[in-house]
């Protein structure tokens, strides 16, 4: 028995290591080499490396950019997912458009870079169709639709890629909920179909998948594929310009790449401990006092 | 009506980046302003199956190590998720498994590149393998940690009395009831390491080619046709799991 037990924590333990060791050992060597303590141009203690990170506006202009996209991004997919759970409800009985929407879940990131490049750019097919049809006399007049200043290309990917699985997620909760029941007994009940939407369908919906969400919007902030076909060097998302400052030749790029890196991290454990339960009701609890 | 304009948006939608994707995949030659390619052949098909072909190379490349992932990934996840379940802890645990999911694999990536430098694991296979397997299996790690479940122990409980060695309850009782989610978690692990770019780039550093490299390498050598096909052999694995099972490609989805 007791042999049974030091073997099953000895197995924890390796558990703890591979999850944690890792990745705090990324982290610790990120940390000393932004410090310039390690690595090939260690010089001393220095703050020089955060202090011109901290002072790059790039920096920030890309992580807001990153942010910014991935809150549209996000929004337009839970919109379209909305709309379709609550207006085609019916549809969901229906075995194709069920497995319909299964099917862009099977399309990688780079797969749907690389469609939204060919169809939305300006040699693409919508380019070339709107010139046959005379909307434009000229490649160059086609609005630019990837490799943007405003990173319509990666939302458009972003939402591509997303809504159908928030739609599922959505009609599961819809379904597991009871929505359409509540929905009806409101009515009966006098309720307009306005405030039945608001006060029941979004609000229940809202409230089951706004971890979700949230964890949505860090993973569409972290994205890496879909920017670097479609994204541009300025603005640039947070990732490919993390990776980008890691592979260059000049050496000094490199401590910087590991402060971004961190500064990235931190902000993103920062958004979830701001987003965790405990939170929102510590604040719950101080507006009621 | 609304119905109706509905239903034809979704399905031009979802149909599009497939039809697009074998439009080009059978064609040679695109210019400004054709809508559709000039010659439609089998041409690009056809160097798939050429002995020199690199895209086989990376098909090949690709699977084994997907395979490797997966398999590993499975076999860590479901001992290791063995050993959890039975703590007061459990719940920790299992959090501890977001990590590398929340902090971006790429991001990590860049973080681990150092390590696979000094153990000399870059640029190579195993070190390809390895970084995928840290990423896929805190991933099979929660799929398998739904598993032991009060009734699975109660079965094993059961069997104890009964007289049963460990390895015949593992073998006659645990194993038969964790095919379907070992299965599950095998087929989502080799999904993760199939769709892998980044990691793979930065540890295998260009050196390890597997097919979403080779998508990009043809993207950026503007060979846009045999990017088409490679995309689609990306595409197909998943759409074969869809046809077998819908709940392996939501259950990946929902993590990754």
């Amino acid at each position: 028995m007791r042999k049974a037990n030091s073997l099953t924590k000895f197995l924890r333990l390796i558990y703890v290591l591979l999850i944690v060791v890792p990745t705090f050992a990324g982290f610790t060597y990120a940390l000393l080499h932004s410090l310039g303590l390690t690595g090939l141009l260690t010089d001393g203690l220095t703050l020089k490396y955060w202090s011109e990170a901290l002072r790059d506006f790039y920096m920030w202009k890309s992580i807001g950019f990153s942010f910014l996209i991935a809150v549209i991004s996000v929004f337009l997919s839970f919109c379209i997912a909305l709309f379709l759970v609550l207006k085609l409800t019916d549809d969901f009985q229906k075995k194709w458009f069920h497995r319909l929407l299964f099917l862009p879940l099977c399309f990688p990131a780079t797969v749907m870079a690389f469609y939204v490049m060919q169809t939305f750019s300006k040699s693409g097919f919508l380019s070339r169709l709107s010139f046959q049809f005379g909307w434009i006399d000229h490649i160059e007049s086609f609005p630019e639709l990837t490799n943007d200043a405003y990173g319509i290309g990666i939302m458009l990917t972003s939402v591509l890629l997303v809504f159908p699985f928030f739609t599922l997620f959505l009609k599961n909760i819809f379904d597991a909920e009871r929505l359409q029941d509540y929905g009806l007994i409101a009515q009966s009940l006098g309720a307009k179909p306005r405030h039945a939407f608001w006060k029941i369908s979004l609000a229940l919906l809202w409230q089951k998948s706004k971890s979700t969400v949230v964890l949505y919007i860090i993973f569409v902030m972290g994205s890496y594929e879909v920017p670097l076909l479609l994204g541009r060097q300025n603005p640039q998302m947070i990732t490919p310009r993390i990776v980008d400052k890691a592979q260059r030749f000049n050496l000094h790029d490199i401590p910087q790449a590991y402060v971004m890196a961190l500064i990235y991290l931190f902000l993103v454990l920062l958004l979830i401990s701001l987003m965790s339960t405990r939170f929102v009701q510590f604040f719950k609890k101080k507006t009621h006092a | 009506m609304l119905r109706r304009i509905v239903h034809f948006f979704l399905i031009a939608v979802i149909f599009l980046p497939v039809a697009v994707l074998l439009i080009l995949s059978f064609s040679e030659h695109w210019i400004f302003p054709d809508v559709l390619p000039e010659n439609f052949h089998r041409q690009t098909w056809l160097r798939l199956f050429s002995t020199e072909s690199e895209l086989r190379q990376s098909l090949g490349l690709s699977i084994v190590v997907s395979l490797c992932v997966a398999f590993f990934s499975t076999l860590m996840g479901c001992i290791l998720s063995r050993a959890v379940s039975t703590s007061r802890y459990k719940k920790y645990y299992i959090s501890l498994a977001y990590l590398p999911y929340i902090l971006s694999p790429v991001v990590l990536g860049v973080l681990w590149h150092y390590f696979a430098v000094v153990i000399g694991l870059n640029a190579s296979f195993i070190g390809v393998v390895s970084a995928q397997f840290l990423i896929c299996f805190p991933f099979g790690f929660i799929i398998l940690s739904s598993f032991w479940t009060r009734h699975i122990s109660n079965y094993e409980e059961l069997s104890i009395t009964l007289g049963s060695s460990e390895w015949f309850r593992f073998k006659k009782v645990i194993f038969p009831l964790a095919k379907p989610v070992l299965g599950l978690c095998f087929f989502q692990c080799f999904l993760i390491s199939w769709f892998d770019y980044g990691l793979t780039q930065l540890i295998g550093g260009g050196q390890v080619k597997t097919l979403t490299l080779s998508v990009f390498n043809f993207i950026n050598e503007a060979n846009i046709f045999l990017a088409a096909l490679a995309s689609l052999l990306l595409v197909i694995p998943p759409m074969t799991l869809l046809f077998f099972n819908k709940k392996i490609i939501l259950k990946r989805t929902l993590i990754h």
